[in-house]
């Protein structure tokens, strides 16, 4: 093992064919993240909703993505909505709805902690004053939770690049899918994984330092 | 002056479950009047005030504003409608401030003015300066409520509440969140509130706003009115064991 003779130029050689992997994976991160905020917000308002059958299906959503693990719902996502619906679906759309779908559970969970954050005083305060309710969850509840759910949805973020990774098995030519390739011809997955691995940390730990500085700004406010 | 009361409990009684917190407890607020609530804690004195607030509903009984009914245990539509109507004419003062600590002052101040009546933009800002000026806070129209004392919050709290006009005020324990050397400057506020004529329902602990600044005092024990007296008489000579034995504990002060 430690014999082993580096050969990092084989990276180095393929280094703008990782990149534009790595760019596949940031554009299918950030596409993610905004449909799944768009999604978290749906199930969150089902799941908040007056209507008992609209929370049920809230609830369920919820229940059974944050119960199957991830790259199976990607799997059913890829081969069995094109069976459904008797269409063709492309590997990268299957990996942004599949990635959107896990991710908006868990962030109507962020939502609705962001909202239960807002003391119940400052709702009844505006109650008192006559504002009506959607008055006070657009000028009262919402501007405070929000900045409660950003730090939760940047994390989020920094998950997607990582659950993106996922792409790989079903052939969307993100890096890890590019690593894979790349190995296959030269045949150097110890220089090529660790190479992607560094890639993956340079870029979420830094994000994950500042999403911790900032949450403690939040809370020191 | 009229004989209607701005604001009227009409046998409100309040039940949480099996537990019953109000029982039948009826009591009119004239024009003028600054009544007090005084009574043991769990006694329901605060939750006699969020009826009055519309923040509760009776289980029984009505809340009626100026002879119209604006909450029962189901209200119609026309009660609801009533309630809206009139909703910030009952201005409420919150023992935790319940200022919104994303807006200053002035925001605080001005957010009600203008979405629920509409009132242009730099009337409410005048208003709002006014009022400040009224509480002695006018230094502080652009600062954001955590930068502010207690006392101070609070003050700001009273002209939020007074820049809707209220017909009548109501105060929630406002000084016990307080430091000792900031409940003063609250009940010096109160205290010119009063004598302006501003009608108040005061439920609180300060015995002495009870006696030298409430005209009525309202003794309520396990969920009833056990005794009421005009001002100080109540002090000077109750007439139940059981608001005997509650002075006891402040004879001290």
């Amino acid at each position: 093992m430690f014999k082993y003779q580096f050969r990092w130029d084989t990276v180095w050689g393929s280094f703008d064919f990782l990149m534009s992997g790595l760019q596949m994976t940031l554009i299918v991160s950030a596409i993610t993240l905004v449909l799944a905020m768009v999604g978290g917000l749906i199930i969150a308002l089902l799941d908040m909703s007056r209507f008992r059958a609209l929370r049920w299906i809230g609830v369920s959503i919820g229940e059974v993505v944050r119960n199957t693990p991830i790259l199976v719902q990607l799997l059913w996502v890829y081969y069995v909505l094109p069976i459904v619906f008797g269409i063709r679906i492309e590997a990268l759309v299957a990996l942004i709805i599949g990635l959107a779908l896990y991710q908006a559970a868990f962030i109507s969970e962020v939502y609705r902690s962001g909202i239960q954050s807002v003391p119940k005083g400052h709702v009844e305060a505006a109650q008192v004053l006559g504002l009506s309710p959607l008055q006070s969850f657009r000028r009262i509840v919402l501007p405070q939770a929000i900045k409660m759910t950003l730090p939760p949805l940047a994390s989020n973020f920094v998950q997607l690049i990582k659950f993106s990774s996922l792409g790989a098995v079903i052939s969307v030519s993100e890096i890890t899918r590019r690593g894979m390739e790349l190995s296959a011809t030269n045949f150097r997955p110890l220089e090529t994984f660790t190479f992607i691995a560094v890639v993956y940390f340079l870029i979420c730990w830094p994000l994950a330092m500042g999403i911790r500085f900032w949450e403690r700004r939040l809370q020191n406010r | 002056m009229s004989t209607t009361p701005i604001i009227l409990a009409d046998g409100v009684t309040k039940r949480f479950g099996t537990n019953q917190v109000l029982t039948r407890v009826s009591l009119p607020v004239m024009e003028r009047d600054v009544v007090c609530v005084v009574g043991p804690s769990g006694s329901g004195k605060t939750t006699l005030l969020r009826c009055f607030a519309l923040l509760e509903l009776p289980s029984e009984g009505r809340i009626l504003m100026e002879g119209t009914p604006i909450s029962t245990a189901q209200p119609d539509r026309e009660i609801k409608a009533a309630a809206r109507a009139v909703r910030s004419e009952i201005g409420m003062v919150f023992q935790h401030f319940n200022l919104w600590p994303h807006m200053s002052v002035l925001e605080n101040l001005i957010e009600a003015p203008l979405r629920v009546k509409k009132m242009p933009k730099d009337q409410a800002i005048a208003m709002a300066e006014k009022l400040l000026a009224k509480v002695d806070l006018s230094d502080k129209r652009d600062a954001y409520p955590a930068r502010l004392s207690g006392g101070q919050q609070q003050r700001v709290a009273i002209a939020r509440a007074l820049a809707m006009s209220p017909k009548v005020l109501l105060f929630d324990e406002a000084t016990s969140a307080l430091d000792p050397e900031l409940r003063r400057e609250v009940l010096i506020v109160m205290r010119q509130l009063a004598l302006e004529g501003m009608t108040m329902l005061v439920v609180t602990h300060e015995m002495g706003f009870a006696r030298h600044v409430g005209t009525r005092t309202v003794f309520m024990d396990r969920g009833e009115i056990v005794e009421e007296a005009p001002g100080a008489a109540f002090f000077d000579a109750p007439k139940t064991e059981r608001a005997k034995r509650f002075l006891q504990q402040f004879e001290d002060d």
